[in-house]
């Protein structure tokens, strides 16, 4: 028993005299799974630990799932970086999570385009496009040039959208009647006119996947990277971009409040920021760069999604995140109340 | 001592031990379930605080006290899935019953090993499996270019696929499936209580196999019917996943509404309330189902 006892002691000896080394020779960064973190740790981590010697760990669970962390561990984050959606970005920024960010020690955002600086807290790390893909082979005679061509009646149980963020079609529907996010209530009739059309809601991106993969649903309001990623599956998948523009979105990067390596973090930033490495996050994601001195492979720049200038960031219909933030829940209720009930 | 009794005595009865009835050892080992109980009593606690408070736009902090959250329940589209919940609980369990009850029987009354272990293995290897995994097989199943549709498409017997996804049908098929194994043991566990005397006694008075099945074998398993219809019924009641990608947001149950409503955009407080609401429905459906099996119960071995 004694033996047992010195042998437990020397361990937590041990342990506590491993921790604080540990503690603070690597940066914790949350973000969801899958091919979400080895984007970043091919890119950013890869040249910020090449650059710091100070590896990257990784945290990664959903988004829902990481916000309710990070408000459990308020005060002694688990993470010193988060990435999150925009406007999920607000709650974690409204509820004090965020650190408020001293811009000039992240010396490369001076080149982020314009939407992309979303607020003192969070910035835009890259972005993408919600817009209308669709199977080539299954759908033959109907041109998608404007969102309008969604209410086609040739589509009819033919079309899937997200189950989790209605947004985009709740604001092209205002759009359409004349209004925008501000007043969507104006665009319910126009998009009650659609639901004959819907066939279903996907409920994630793998499901949407398969849910254009298998022919199912031969229509969506479809992610641009996951259309690019199907297309490159070998999917005949056409993605079009309306002559309104495709609906915006921004996957952010923010510092937690209270982490102890908020110098290091200032650093993953700047680095997340480097032209060279955005232009590398275009080319394995297809995804649009943050900034506009991305040197973007020229093939990948003509894909729908994916921005070099500001003029092509400004032609997409961006909805306010924080307005976006305040509104998924209303937004959300009357969809399911009024669309997918 | 006690293996000199074994060797002549092959039941022995041992007294317990009288160290594991000592008050501290007792509590070492109630320690965990209390734990986890009071785990779930404070769960319990937030969820119900939850669905009493405000929803504040844009916040994860809840407001003040209403019953607002209650009161938007009211809603016909409420009561309709909450009434469609109850219905596919109830063909998935009584078409469980169909499907589990020739293979509880099989497991329990056929001779032959091989078959025991092949339905034994049949059975309980889907366990192994998550949800998710076995629902995205059934949606390979059910598919418009799926398994059936091709076979009955080669076959000529249609000419366009018929719709089994987002439908009913493929919903309660995918549970039928994933509720099976716990229906098939609970069966087993009752059909093989049964004493055989009675069905022997049975067929020497001339009663032939399917007279001896409704007319002893039947009534004497009421009991395991109750508790796995029961137990079928309460399972596919916390459906998630199934009627979620099975579904696509065309077919809903209460969870896939809580998920819909709540945590997809954050209201908290309202998801709380419909999770309320159908623990509620729940209780009240097991009661109801239990006041009215009643009598069944009753027919089991005395």
């Amino acid at each position: 028993m004694k033996r047992l006892l010195v042998a437990l002691v020397a361990l937590a000896a041990l342990w506590t005299s491993q921790v604080p080394g540990r503690a603070q020779d690597k940066l914790v960064v949350s973000i969801w799974g899958g091919s979400w973190r080895d984007l970043i740790a091919e890119t950013a981590a890869k040249k910020f630990t090449q650059e710091t010697g100070v590896p990257v760990e990784f945290i990664t669970g959903g988004t829902i799932d990481r916000l309710n962390k990070a408000k459990l561990s308020k005060d002694s984050p688990e993470s010193d970086i988060t990435f999150t959606t925009s406007h999920v970005g607000w709650l974690y920024a409204n509820d004090g999570l965020f650190e408020k960010l001293d811009l000039s020690k992240i010396p490369n955002a001076k080149n982020l385009a314009e939407p992309a600086k979303i607020s003192p807290y969070h910035l835009g790390g890259w972005a993408y496009i919600y817009t209308i893909g669709y199977r080539t082979d299954l759908v033959k005679d109907v041109k998608f040039e404007s969102w309008n061509d969604l209410w086609n009646p040739e589509l009819k149980g033919k079309l899937a959208a997200p189950d989790f963020d209605p947004s985009h079609i709740i604001v092209v529907s205002a759009i359409l009647s004349g209004a925008d996010a501000t007043q969507w209530e104006k665009g319910e009739a126009k998009l009650k006119a659609l639901k004959p059309n819907f066939k279903a809601f996907y409920t994630n991106d793998a499901n949407s996947q398969q849910l254009l993969a298998n022919g199912e649903t031969p229509v969506q309001v479809v992610l641009s990277m996951n259309a690019h990623y199907m297309i490159g599956q070998g999917v005949p998948i056409t993605l079009t971009v309306p002559k309104e523009g495709g609906v915006l979105g921004i996957d952010t990067v923010a510092i937690m409040k209270g982490s102890p390596k908020a110098e290091l973090a200032y650093k993953f930033i700047n680095t997340l920021f480097d032209p060279a490495v955005q232009a590398d996050i275009a080319k394995l994601k297809k995804g649009s760069p943050a900034v506009l001195n991305a040197k973007v492979d020229p093939e990948i720049a003509k894909l729908p999604g994916v921005f070099t200038t500001a003029e092509q960031w400004a032609k997409q219909i961006n909805i306010d995140s924080k307005l976006r933030a305040e509104k998924t829940a209303e937004w959300r209720k009357w969809f399911a109340e009024n669309i997918m009930n | 001592m006690t293996a000199a009794v074994s060797q002549s005595r092959p039941f022995v009865y041992l007294e317990p031990s009288p160290v594991v009835t000592q008050q501290p050892f007792l509590r070492v080992f109630v320690t965990p379930a209390t734990l986890c109980a009071f785990g779930f009593a404070v769960a319990m606690i937030a969820v119900l605080q939850y669905s009493v408070r405000a929803y504040i736009p844009g916040s994860l902090e809840a407001g003040g006290f209403t019953l607002s959250n209650f009161v938007a329940l009211l809603k016909p589209l409420y009561a309709r899935v909450f009434l469609d919940t109850v219905w596919i609980c109830f063909l998935t369990a009584f078409f469980t019953l169909i499907v589990g009850y020739p293979l509880a029987y099989a497991l329990v009354f056929t001779p032959n090993v091989a078959i025991k272990s092949f339905v034994l293995v049949t059975v309980v290897t889907p366990l192994f499996l998550g949800e998710v995994v076995r629902t995205y097989s059934w949606i390979i199943v059910l598919g418009n270019n799926g398994f059936i549709n091709s076979t009955l498409l080669k076959l000529g017997l249609i000419d366009s696929p018929v719709q089994f996804m987002f439908t009913k049908f493929g919903v309660v098929t995918a549970l039928v499936h994933v509720t099976l194994p716990v229906m098939v043991i609970m069966l087993a566990a009752a059909l093989s209580h049964i004493d055989r005397d009675y069905q022997k006694a049975a067929e020497s008075l001339g009663a032939g196999p399917i007279r001896t099945f409704i007319t002893v074998t039947l009534p004497l398993s009421a009991p395991g019917i109750v508790a796995g219809v029961t137990t079928a019924f309460a399972w596919t009641f916390s459906a998630f996943a199934t009627p979620q990608l099975i579904g696509g947001g065309r077919v809903n149950m209460v969870s896939n509404l809580v998920y819909q409503l709540g945590f997809a955009s954050f209201n908290f407080p309202f998801a709380a309330a419909l999770c309320v609401a159908g623990l509620a429905l729940t209780f009240i459906t097991l009661w109801l189902f239990r006041w009215i099996a009643r009598p069944l119960e009753r027919m089991g071995p005395h």
